[in-house]
């Protein structure tokens, strides 16, 4: 009953990610969702947006046969400034639903662990792409190989930072 | 090195702030110097505190740390 009484209490967002983490147990939820938590949402959900934008035209360039880099280059400064676009209004939004409290000792050593486990990612990336330079592959496809390990690093990292604030350390 | 089991540390930090005038969560938070998050996340032993932040707690409460935190060492601990 109480927990019925705190959900009315939530801002919109912190109502959805409730509902979304609600749990059956008698354990007693989290009230609020902090700004922090939020900011992370925000972010993985415009890397999810500008990675399915980006992989939709990079794919069909390369479909098409577009074997030289430099046609890609324009597709990704777009991508670039539409990530920050997304992440600035996204953050927005997350400031509107919950008030910043910066960062305490908890939020710091989650970055630090959600850094230090998505690193492997990026190294995967990294020794797939020198695998395609060994191997002679266009550059093309190691370029992307890269990037994709880049944007699924930074992704992990997000995935990492919500794991850690919902289940604990 | 020798595995340690799994253990745990409990805390009584809900009953503490229900005697103290059910202080809120954001209160204690704002007097230790931490986030209500994280107060959250330490009550539900979801977050295990650095020492600074246990003894502000204690300190909080005018009890000594052994009163607010227990070490629940694991089987064979």
């Amino acid at each position: 009953m109480g927990g019925m009484t705190k959900i009315f209490d939530m801002d919109p967002v912190s109502k959805i990610l409730y509902i979304a983490s609600k749990k059956p147990d008698n354990e007693e939820p989290s009230i609020s969702t902090s700004f922090e938590e939020k900011s992370v949402w925000m972010q993985l959900a415009s890397l999810g947006v500008v990675l399915i934008a980006y992989g939709a035209v990079a794919g069909s360039m390369l479909v098409a046969g577009v074997k030289h880099i430099v046609p890609y280059v324009p597709v990704f400064a777009v991508a670039v400034v539409l990530l920050i676009i997304l992440m600035i209004v996204g953050n927005a939004i997350a400031a509107i639903a919950g008030r910043p409290e910066g960062l305490d000792e908890r939020d710091r050593l989650i970055v630090w662990r959600a850094e230090s486990n998505a690193g492997w990612v990026l190294s995967l990336g990294v020794f797939a792409a020198l695998a395609g330079l060994i191997m002679s592959i266009n550059n093309v496809w190691i370029a992307h190989v890269l990037l994709l390990s880049m944007f699924l690093s930074e992704m992990a990292k997000l995935v990492f930072h919500i794991i850690y604030y919902r289940q604990g350390m | 090195m020798a595995k340690l089991p799994k253990a745990s540390i409990q805390n009584r930090i809900r009953a503490l702030r229900f005697e103290h005038g059910e202080m809120t969560q954001q209160a204690l938070a704002d007097q230790i110097g931490v986030t209500r998050q994280t107060v959250n996340a330490i009550e539900g032993n979801k977050y295990s505190p650095s020492l600074e932040v246990a003894f502000r707690i204690a300190k909080v409460f005018d009890r000594p740390l052994e009163e607010v935190f227990q070490y629940a060492a694991g089987e064979g601990g």
